[in-house]
């Protein structure tokens, strides 16, 4: 059975002035699909630069990502554009909605750049969405209106609207208080039951791990604990 | 797609509004570009088309033909700088003629030529002795005094200007004689037992005295000599103000309207008239306008030239109408009464204008000699000849004329008119009475006709004869400057004689004006087939640097649109690559979240994009409006030279509509392309930077 991420033997690294920082040293990893999977460790030690591989945003330096078996590093920008659109789905710590669009268009954003939907459907699976995380009545406010929960549920909403197979969450929690993160995170993991959507998510919140179904620990660029 | 292209013009919209500022400052930089564009475009293009037709209708015609031999460039108003041309000369014309009106487009064909001459103008006490002899006829015995102590004044000022003559010139013989006349006359019983038409000593006085004062300021005429029937017939701004024009066949001259009234008016008309062209077309005070005050200042002084052209009738009637303007004076004596008034009279202010100038065109100016030249009259031109000896003739005035709607222009209007046989008598050609005369000339001086080439042969060959004697008298009449004038011109000539023989140029009229560069260059290799030497230039060519005006100010208008445009489109790009730091992390999340490179980048293209397009039409909608509202009121021609290019004392601009909707596209394009380059910049932005934290 194919994983939802494989990752062999990946290494990172970053030139930075005449040296170089290593910043994942020969990862060895695989997520299953509806894993529900934290990645936590200290700053610096890696979580981002492990996501960004697994979020097609960056190309490893050895080793390969690979997203459904599809290997990633021989991939140019426009194939890993399309492979963010469709596979994945992103939930950043400060919820990045985007300022000028209201609840609804914010969620409906991936949708019209995917292209191929009528409005019904587009309206249809936003609102569904919407229901989903309790946002219906904000529809038509703008992100910056909304709390900072709200905020991280529209975000939520915009990451799952085009049924992405993974969901990748940097820190999703780190901006809220402990409460709404937890709700936050029941809600994540509500999803994760119900569309078998697989969900990585990065978190120094001892809190917030205990949800997981799987916790990685990074250190130093290599894995402590998986 | 379509989405998409929705959602990045929502998204732009959006981000315009919430960058107003700077959607703002960039809108207002290319509203601003967009009006001056257009009007700028708009007003050049009416500006370049009313020259065109003053220059086309009135003197240059859509094409002109003269010497390939020519040293200068043809300027017909004028080159850099004013002066004699060396155009070369078509010998004769006839063969350029029947060439050129083969060609179909071609509907005429007049020859002209122009120089400069010197207008003879006697002095002073020619004036003040005829006024003089008017009074004395009349025997208005106050009037005879004013005019002697006028010609007393004159004398007094002779005598100084001959006190300095006698210490520089050579010709002592003459100083004595010159002084022995003037001591007769000034004896002050000369004048004052002058109270009756005493023809001996008005003789004395016109013979004798009036030479020995130097003439009047020297006038330099511009003269242009053509056909006027034909140029009558093609050049349609042409027309007659007062007298008549030359009928075939007539010799005389038209004098220019403009020339009269600017240099043959009297004095005090020419401030009054300046004064009320500046305060009506300029729209000033004469308080406060430097230029004005001084002209106004200078008008009291005037009031000699008044008085000195009224007998004791006029002076009586004016003096009377003045005080019944209530003008008063304590004053007894008739003269020194009236002398007051017209002082007080003359005194002008921003109040009393309008009706002093009507006033004084309504009584004075009909009273007195108001023009040094009228139709009717004859003057005399000197010129110097090709050949370089002085050549005076003598030209009736038939009448005054003008071009239509450039009245008041200089450039328009420095031309008189006058035949193309006493052009060329002025010229230096010969016609066939003066050759013959000089044949006669010759075999009575026994001089022998030689050719430049042969010269030294036939002067220092074997076979030469001394000829040193007609030389000396050659060098003489030079230094006398001995003016020969001819007993006898014939006032006609056969019309033949302006049908053939030399001109210097000819304009070419054309049927259809918009074909001026095919015409040209079918003309031209018709030239080139008949083996003609000639030369051709568009009617802007021909007018030297009057007609480069247009391109001058096109180039300027362009160099600051240029600027603006630069300026726009250094800001725009730095805009958006300020906005690109400022929104990195939502275009981070754009392309993490799966928006391409593309989409990106059209957010940006998009947002310059409308910027311009709401800048651009604005400044189009301003600019209709002002055009509009120009073109109700008119543009007043500031100066002589803006009334040539405005084709009138005004202008009224139209409004082109191509203009007013292809400028906010084409403004927009540009910007739009102009900053792909920021634009491109910010799509490079990586997905990563979505999950950049601030700290």
């Amino acid at each position: 059975m194919t994983h939802a991420v494989s990752i062999e033997h990946v290494s990172k690294i970053y030139p930075l002035g005449n040296t170089e920082v290593q910043a994942l040293l020969d990862i060895h990893l695989n997520f299953d699909v509806g894993e529900f999977t934290t990645v936590a460790g200290p700053s610096g030690c890696g979580k981002s630069t492990l996501l960004n591989l697994i979020g097609c945003m960056d190309t490893p330096s050895k080793g390969e990502v690979y997203i459904e078996g599809k290997p990633i590093s021989k991939l140019g920008d426009q194939e890993l554009t399309r492979l963010r659109l469709d596979k994945l789905g992103f939930i950043f710590q400060s919820f990045n909605l985007i300022p000028v669009l209201n609840v609804f268009q914010n969620i409906e954003f991936p949708l019209l750049i995917q292209g191929g939907f009528t409005s019904k459907e587009r309206s249809d699976r936003v609102m569904e969405l919407m229901d989903e995380v309790g946002l219906r009545a904000q529809a038509k406010q703008k992100s910056n209106e909304l709390s900072g929960g709200q905020r991280q549920r529209v975000a939520i909403a915009r990451a799952l609207v085009t049924r992405p197979s993974i969901v990748l969450a940097d820190e999703p929690t780190a901006n809220l208080d402990s409460s709404t993160g937890e709700r936050i995170i029941d809600l994540m993991k509500a999803v994760n039951k119900s569309h078998k959507t697989t969900f990585i998510f990065s978190t120094h919140d001892p809190l917030v791990m205990k949800h997981a179904t799987r916790v990685i620990r990074l250190r130093d660029g290599k894995v402590l604990e998986s | 797609m379509r989405e998409s292209l929705v959602l990045i013009i929502k998204v732009a919209f959006r981000n315009l509004w919430l960058y107003r500022v700077k959607t703002l400052v960039i809108a207002g930089l290319l509203c601003m570009g967009s009006f001056i564009g257009i009007v700028g475009l708009s007003l050049l293009r009416d500006v370049e088309r009313s020259m065109q037709d003053s220059i086309i209708s009135s003197v240059a015609g859509h094409l002109q033909v003269y010497s390939s031999k020519a040293k200068d460039d043809l300027a017909l108003f004028g080159g850099a700088f004013m002066g004699r041309a060396e155009i070369g000369t078509m010998p004769d014309m006839v063969p350029f003629r029947e060439l050129i009106k083969k060609h179909p487009n071609v509907a005429d064909f007049i020859p002209m030529g122009s120089d400069m001459a010197m207008l003879g103008r006697g002095n002073e006490l020619d004036d003040v002795l005829t006024a003089l002899r008017t009074a004395l006829k009349k025997g208005e015995t106050d009037i005879i005094e004013q005019r002697k102590q006028d010609l007393t004044f004159l004398l007094q000022q002779l005598d100084r200007e001959l006190t300095e003559r006698e210490k520089l010139s050579s010709d002592k013989e003459l100083m004595v004689r010159y002084r022995t006349d003037l001591k007769t006359v000034m004896e002050p019983e000369y004048l004052a037992s002058l109270k009756i038409l005493d023809e001996e000593k008005l003789l004395f006085l016109d013979t004798r005295i009036a030479p020995i004062s130097g003439e009047k300021q020297a006038l330099y005429l511009m003269y242009l000599g053509t056909d006027i029937d034909l140029f009558e017939k093609n050049f349609s701004k042409f027309k007659m103000v007062e007298g008549e024009a030359l009928a075939p066949g007539q010799r005389g001259i038209l004098l220019s309207y403009k020339v009269r009234e600017t240099q043959l008016k009297a004095v005090v008309a020419r401030l009054f008239d300046r004064l009320k062209k500046r305060i009506d077309r300029v729209e000033t005070t004469i308080k406060g306008d430097a230029d004005n005050e001084a002209t106004a200042k200078d008008l009291p002084k005037q009031y000699q030239q008044i008085l000195a052209s009224l007998d004791r009738k006029e002076s009586e009637e004016l003096s009377a109408y003045l005080k019944s303007i209530g003008i008063e004076t304590a004053e007894k004596e008739l003269v020194a009464g009236l002398k007051e008034q017209l002082q007080k009279f003359l005194i002008v202010d921003d109040g009393n204008f309008k009706v002093r100038y009507a006033q004084f065109y309504e009584r004075i100016a009909p009273k007195m000699k108001l023009y040094e030249i009228s139709p009717g009259e004859t003057i005399v031109l000197r010129s110097y000849t090709k050949s370089g000896y002085i050549k005076s003739v003598p030209l009736k005035v038939y009448g005054v004329y003008t071009f239509e709607g450039l009245e008041d222009s200089d450039l328009a209007g420095v031309m008189n008119i006058t035949d193309l046989v006493t052009f060329r008598e002025l010229y230096g050609e010969m016609n066939e009475e003066s050759k013959k005369e000089l044949e006669a000339m010759r075999a009575k001086s026994s001089t022998v006709v030689t050719t430049a080439a042969a010269a030294e042969d036939a002067l220092f060959g074997e076979s030469a004869a001394p000829t040193l004697e007609n030389r000396e008298i050659e060098g003489q009449a030079k230094s006398n400057e001995t003016i020969q004038i001819k007993p006898v011109i014939s006032d006609v000539f056969p019309i033949s004689e302006i049908q053939n023989g030399l001109a210097l140029n000819a304009a070419i009229r054309l049927k259809d004006g918009s074909k001026i560069d095919q015409t040209r260059a079918e003309l031209n290799k018709m030239f080139k087939e008949a083996g003609l030497e000639a030369k051709l230039v568009d009617w802007q060519e021909a007018t030297g640097i009057v007609g480069q005006f247009a391109n001058i100010v096109r180039i300027v208008l362009m160099f600051a649109l240029g600027v603006i445009f630069v300026v726009a489109l250094v800001i725009i790009n730095n805009s958006i690559i300020v906005g690109t730091l400022n929104r990195t992390k939502e275009i981070g999340t754009m392309r993490a979240i799966g928006a391409p490179k593309s989409f990106v980048l059209g957010i940006f293209l998009a947002e310059t994009g409308i910027t311009s397009l709401i800048g651009s039409i604005q400044g189009a909608g301003l600019a209709t409006l002002f055009l509009l509202a120009l073109n109700y009121k008119g543009i007043p021609a500031p100066n002589d030279v803006m009334t040539f290019l405005f084709s009138g004392p005004r202008l009224y601009p139209t409004l082109q509509w191509n203009l007013v909707i292809l400028s906010p596209l084409v403004i927009s394009l540009v910007a739009t392309i102009a900053s792909i380059y920021a634009a491109r910049h910010a799509a490079h932005v990586k997905p990563a930077e979505a999950m950049q934290e601030k700290e």
